[in-house]
């Protein structure tokens, strides 16, 4: 006879005993005895197929069954049977599955629930969906206030940025009113007008190989919204690593890509591009530009396919690279394929941890100062030999169109591009000065008129925003 | 219906103060729907425990043991929710016994903000909120 010991709460169903001792030379005929004389311990411990309930432990003194030969752990007369449940639970920042919704829900997605592709079942899908927007710019924008506006119950927001003047000719989440705000406040605020019955999360923080499984693990879909290599191989390894289908969209000038990485069986974005471009040869749209438009095309693109992949619906945008040329208005399609040698995705992947992005990337850790450059000159000191009548060369290495927006007094245009062919217009015996928007081109160009044998040139440091900022308030920054 | 006695009541709010940011979780004695005693247990989770709790099986079967020697049993399990809302997570659900009562309490900046009683299913689908009476 083995004792098996009934847990306090199902005395009630035991006779109301502590202990019952039954016949049984195993753990499963002991249990079969006892549910068959208390018939009504048997829905507590066993499920409708017969098994014993996830949270349903078995010891066999001290020792948990699942140890040992499980139900069929062989028994001694005087073992003692123990039932006990494993407890466990915590917030994650999830709750549970809402089972319906309100009057006011209903009438709020009346336009999908009339649909049969979306419909009830589908609006509580996305109302139990938890998505991950990393920025609240450009793409992040039109992402936020669509994707609250469709019902997805809970929007994970990444973004430590503030909102400025530049931002708004596309950033459409944010007003005038908000510049200096967080923008993950405004966001939310927009969002959480749009839409009162979405929960948002703020993870105030740079997305980082130290943040990015914790702040992902939480969510089912992540949207990379962001426009730095750096962050975009970081998301993309995270969302493999979890795997968590990434929702991918970048923008430049005119032109838009969109797709949808780290889907079951889909490529990644390694699998595309294994390696970053050198720092630098790619412009970002703060260097490059952008047609304000744009992101709101290629941002909805993303917000459908978020939607799509939530609701189950159609044909995800996996395996295929959609191309927009806002120009031509042509959108076009490259096939993508998962590569088996991927590092990440591949059969045999060799990183299986996030790596240092910024080294990856060939970006060298934050020198927020840079160290003064030999040759750098202040836009005060210009100034001051302006004032002075001293003898110099001004040249402006920026775009002509960037030279309509403003420029500086008696400095001459000749743009980064055509310095080679235009070299000539300059005297290596005379002093000069280059200056650009922010001091990187000039940069350049001082680092070429050096090495074509001119020796006494320097850069503006910080460019022609430096000059506003230091000498003249009147030229517009842009 | 769970109604949980000062004393008892006392001892979960400090112990979730106490384990904050952490989780904190522990057991509930008494008869069915009052609670006269709390005894907190250890999180015996190993991972991060800002928002997950386990308890380990020898302390529940303790303090299993202790109950039924005082003529008390385990009425429900109660742990805390650190700076989020005292709601019943997917986790908490995943991982609920249909034997009990399921008290969160949500602890905000390290104080007690509210609390809720759960009455989880047996198929682990399901936790309908109960009337929580406590202090």
């Amino acid at each position: 006879m083995a004792k098996v010991l009934i847990p306090t709460p199902l005395r009630q169903y035991a006779g109301k005993q502590d202990s019952v001792d039954l016949a049984g030379k195993t753990v499963a005929e002991v249990l079969n005895s006892l549910t068959s004389q208390y018939a009504d311990l048997r829905r507590h411990l066993y499920n409708d197929e017969g098994k014993l309930r996830s949270f349903v432990n078995v010891y066999v003194n001290d020792d948990d069954i699942r140890y040992l030969e499980k139900e069929a752990t062989p028994l001694k007369d005087s073992d003692v049977v123990s039932i006990v449940p494993s407890i466990a639970g915590g917030s994650a920042g999830v709750a549970a599955p809402p089972a319906t919704l309100s009057k006011e829900e209903i009438l709020r997605y009346s336009r999908h629930l009339i649909m049969p592709e979306v419909g009830m079942e589908g609006q509580l899908k996305l109302k139990n969906a938890k998505v991950a927007l990393i920025g609240t710019g450009g793409l992040g924008a039109p992402l936020g206030m669509y994707l609250a506006a469709a019902g997805i119950g809970r929007i994970g927001l990444v973004d430590f940025d503030v909102v400025d003047f530049t931002n708004l000719q596309r950033q459409v989440i944010h007003g005038t009113k908000d510049v200096g705000r967080k923008k993950l406040d405004s966001a939310a605020d927009t969002m959480l007008d749009i839409n009162p019955f979405i929960e948002i999360d703020r993870h105030e923080t740079a997305l980082s190989s130290e943040n990015a499984l914790q702040i992902l693990r939480d969510y089912d879909i992540v949207v990379d919204g962001t426009d730095n290599f750096p962050t975009r191989y970081l998301v993309n390894d995270a969302c493999v690593l979890l795997g968590k289908p990434n929702v991918y969209g970048s923008i430049f000038r005119f032109e838009g890509q969109a797709t949808v990485f780290a889907y079951e069986g889909g490529p990644c974005y390694r699998c595309l591009y294994p390696e970053p471009p050198p720092p630098g040869l790619v412009p970002s749209c703060a260097e490059g530009g952008v047609l304000g438009i744009l992101p709101g095309t290629v941002g909805l693109i993303q917000a459908t396919e978020t939607v799509k992949l939530i609701l189950g619906i159609g044909e995800p945008l996996v395996g295929r690279l959609l191309l927009y040329d806002a120009l031509a208005m042509r959108f076009r399609e490259l096939k993508l394929r998962r590569n088996p040698e991927c590092p990440v995705c591949g059969d045999h992947p060799t990183i299986h941890e996030l790596i240092d992005y910024q080294q990856f990337c060939g970006i060298p850790n934050q020198p927020h100062e840079p160290a003064p450059v030999e040759g750098d000159i202040e836009p005060t000191e210009v100034k001051a030999k302006m004032d002075r009548g001293d003898e110099f060369v001004l040249i402006d290495v920026r775009e002509p169109h960037e030279y309509q927006i403003c420029s500086i007094p008696n400095a001459k245009l000749i743009p980064l591009g055509d310095l080679p062919k235009r070299v000539n217009e300059l005297n290596s015996a005379d002093e000069i000065v280059a200056h650009c928007k922010s001091g990187m081109r000039s940069a350049k160009a001082v680092e070429f008129l050096k090495q074509s044998g001119f020796r006494k040139v320097r850069n503006m440091k910080g460019g022609i925003l430096a000059w506003s900022d230091k000498v003249d308030p009147t030229v517009p920054k842009y | 219906m769970i109604r949980i006695e000062k004393p008892a009541w006392d001892t979960m709010v400090s112990h979730a103060e106490k384990t904050f940011p952490k989780e904190c979780c522990g057991v509930m004695l008494g008869s069915t729907g009052v609670v006269r005693e709390a005894v907190p247990l250890p999180n015996a989770y190993t991972g991060p425990q800002e928002d997950f709790f386990v308890m380990d099986p020898h302390d529940l079967n303790r303090v299993d043991a202790q109950a039924r020697n005082n003529g008390l049993e385990i009425v429900g399990i109660f742990h805390s929710h650190p700076d989020c809302d005292a709601y019943f997570s997917r986790r908490d659900l995943e991982n609920s016994c249909s034997w009990f009562s399921y008290v969160v309490l949500s602890v905000k900046s390290g104080r007690f903000d509210h609390a809720n009683s759960y009455r989880p299913d047996f198929d682990q689908k399901d936790a309908p909120k109960e009337e929580l009476i406590y202090g």
